[in-house]
């Protein structure tokens, strides 16, 4: 499969070419256009025969719109383009053994190889579950599209890294992290505005969003009608 | 200072390399990540009672974190909406900006709320204005993208699309139907800003994505 | 007749276009496009129908609400900018028409003449009315989108969802039709805001100009942000 990346950074379009039986797995909506040589199929699960693609699937998309799309080429040469619903980026990762976490709605597409577990709890409830964040374990080997809010920057971390939350989009499992305040003193962390922040450490490839979505909504909902 | 502001103009963010002796003052919750050495300090923006004005006036936040490190290190700044960032180096010059557009500044430059006068009132908008002044490079954020005219005569502006602009200018803030002798359907607020000097506009309104939604909003 | 002097920049997220008007040139743009100009210009503002309408539906046969404006004995800028964050294309018409998405018109030079245009039977745009404005004659025209604007050029058939549709050139021909293989429109209609799961196939010999987003689901994701009215 080959792929190409539009529009970067904030209205990314992820520009697939299919040849014959190549498939790719997105959720339903994520397709904007395509050659008429692709057939679909709709599913609340993997396509094929080990279940369990999408464990956790009604979790992973908060009771709407668990149903995922299985684009299949039937002819040489097709063209599938998808995206996200938010304004944003898109990155391509390729995965080969080993894992990637990523935020729960920071996933878009990815290849039959790949098995997604929504169940994964490794930040556990706590933290940033007023946020509504959640997140995924990706496995497997094949092509993972991940997209954002904000432009996407890869930083390979090699020792230490903090990231606000909001901010993550994937690393790779390679890399621990801690709940840390990101000042010096706790109370001066939640008045800065920041609180608590990811401390990362170890090697391996993190993926950050330059823009946080709860910040815009805070900006945009109240100047919006009530509910 | 070593800093870039990438992506611009859609999700333009600051990635700067602190080294040891350098400090950057930043409004809250501006952090995206840094390098695990940055020393955050956070305090009220000015004192607590400027911090106050500018919290209910200038659209800033009550606290600012100042960053340094003593070893070099990255940070990335970035601000709530999608849009661009400006900077401006300031050598003992002052600019205002439009509430809310404050997003970071070196330690030479002070943040303060100006009175934008009289003639800028209409129903409460436009009373105050941040003002930056001093000695260093400051940035300042915007929804959509900065770009700029070079003002020599007159020059008319929807309100809603004004940045920043230098202290030469002159502006005057109406209601398009009061300003111009025709009325003007859609058009709300108006600026007519009189030179010489440089204004900064933002390539959308804020009000006109929310009045779109509440549009469709059913 | 010559074409206008204009710049497009800012793309492709938060496009804007400057013209620059000659003596007697004219510009019509959508009302509230307006983000700055040059005062010299003259404005008249379309009252037909009333202000609302500028917001609300269109109905077949009506022609639409523009502002107009002119440079009368000197030369001035205008700049529009259009509502949504997004892109901004020119298209140039030589006696030929084009359709465009209601909410994509932003500006028009003098030559052209825009109308309303019933899409057909079935929901073409997330249930917003069937409503395609047609423009038709020799001038320039200004588009805007939601996302960034693709260019396609369609040879033999292309498929396109129908709330990312811009604009297409009037050579084509197309349908609606329901996303082959994917669960019928009345079950997944409740979780696609708006969209149906309607695609619109192309076909025939032209261009279509897609937008690499869709506006609706922000505004189910904004939900959450929105104040909450109070009970009294």
């Amino acid at each position: 499969m080959q792929y190409e990346i539009l529009a970067r950074p904030a209205t990314a379009v992820a520009k697939l070419t299919l040849e014959s039986n190549e498939s790719i797995t997105c959720e339903v909506g994520a397709m904007i256009a395509m050659s008429t040589g692709i057939s679909v199929e709709t599913t609340s699960g993997m396509k094929g025969a080990s279940g369990g693609f999408f464990k956790g699937l009604k979790r992973m998309f908060s009771g709407e719109n668990f149903f995922l799309n299985h684009f299949t080429a039937n002819q040489p040469d097709q063209t599938l383009i998808i995206g996200p619903t938010m304004l944003g980026d898109i990155v391509h990762h390729d995965l080969r053994g080993g894992s990637l976490v990523i935020q729960g709605s920071s996933w878009l597409a990815s290849d039959v190889g790949i098995k997604i577990d929504a169940t994964w709890q490794g930040f556990g409830k706590a933290i940033f579950s007023g946020e509504g964040l959640f997140w995924v374990k990706a496995t497997g080997e094949g092509s993972i599209f991940l997209n954002s809010f904000g432009a996407i920057y890869e930083v390979d971390v090699d020792g230490e890294y903090i990231v606000d939350t909001g901010h993550i989009v994937a690393f790779e499992d390679t890399l621990q992290f801690k709940i840390v305040k990101a000042g010096a003193s706790l109370i001066g962390s939640f008045l800065g505005g920041e609180g608590l922040v990811c401390k990362f450490h170890g090697t391996g490839k993190l993926y950050c969003q330059s823009h946080n979505p709860p910040n815009f909504g805070k900006l945009l909902g109240p100047k919006l009608k009530p509910r | 200072m070593d800093a870039i502001t990438r992506n611009r103009p859609s999700f333009a963010n600051i990635q700067i390399k602190l080294q040891p002796g350098d400090k950057i003052i930043a409004e809250a919750d501006a952090m995206a990540s840094m390098s695990a050495n940055v020393r955050m300090k956070t305090r009220f923006s000015g004192g607590m009672i400027k911090a106050i004005m500018k919290r209910m006036f200038g659209g800033e936040s009550l606290f600012v974190n100042e960053f340094s490190a003593d070893a070099p290190a990255e940070l990335v700044l970035t601000q709530g909406l999608p849009g661009d960032i400006e900077s401006i180096d300031l050598k003992g010059t002052t600019l205002y900006l439009q509430p809310g557009a404050f997003l970071a500044c070196e330690p030479g430059v002070t943040l303060g709320l100006g009175w934008a006068g009289l003639a800028s009132f209409i129903g409460g908008e436009g009373l105050f204005r941040l003002k930056v002044k001093g000695n260093g490079r400051v940035w300042f954020s915007a929804y959509g993208g900065i770009f700029s005219r070079d003002i020599t005569d007159e020059y008319i502006v929807d309100t809603g699309h004004l940045v920043a602009y230098e202290p030469s200018i002159n502006i005057r803030v109406g209601l398009a139907g009061g300003i111009f002798s025709s009325f003007f359907g859609g058009e709300g607020l108006v600026t007519k800003v009189r030179g010489p000097g440089k204004i900064y506009m933002q390539s959308r309104n804020f009000s006109g994505l929310t009045a779109w939604m509440n549009a469709h909003i059913t | 007749m010559s074409g206008l002097d204009f710049e497009i920049s800012q793309r492709p997220d938060f496009a804007i276009v400057s013209v620059q008007l000659q003596p007697g040139q004219s510009v019509f743009s959508e009302p509230a496009a307006m983000a700055s100009m040059t005062p010299s210009l003259k404005m008249k503002a379309g009252l037909k129908g009333g202000l609302k309408k500028a917001l609300g539906r269109m109905f077949a046969g009506e022609s639409m609400i523009v502002n107009t404006f002119t440079a009368e004995s000197q030369p001035g800028e205008v700049v529009f900018a259009p509502g949504i964050p997004g892109d901004l294309m020119h298209y140039r018409l030589d006696n030929n028409s084009i359709f465009l998405q209601r909410g994509a018109f932003l500006a028009h030079s003098e030559g052209l003449e825009m109308s309303a245009k019933w899409g057909g039977a079935k929901g073409f745009f997330s249930g917003h009315g069937l409503v395609l404005l047609k423009a038709q004659g020799t001038g320039d025209l200004f588009f805007n989108s939601f996302g960034a604007i693709l260019e396609i050029d369609v040879t033999d058939d292309y498929v396109v969802d129908t709330g990312y549709i811009v604009a297409f050139e009037d050579t084509l021909d197309y349908k609606v039709v329901v996303l082959p293989g994917s669960r019928p429109a009345k079950t997944i209609k409740n979780f696609l805001f708006g969209g149906e799961g309607l695609v619109c196939k192309f076909s025939g010999q032209g261009k279509v100009w897609i937008q690499t987003r869709y506006i609706h689901p922000l505004l189910s994701w904004v939900y959450p942000f929105r104040p909450v009215q109070s009970k009294n």
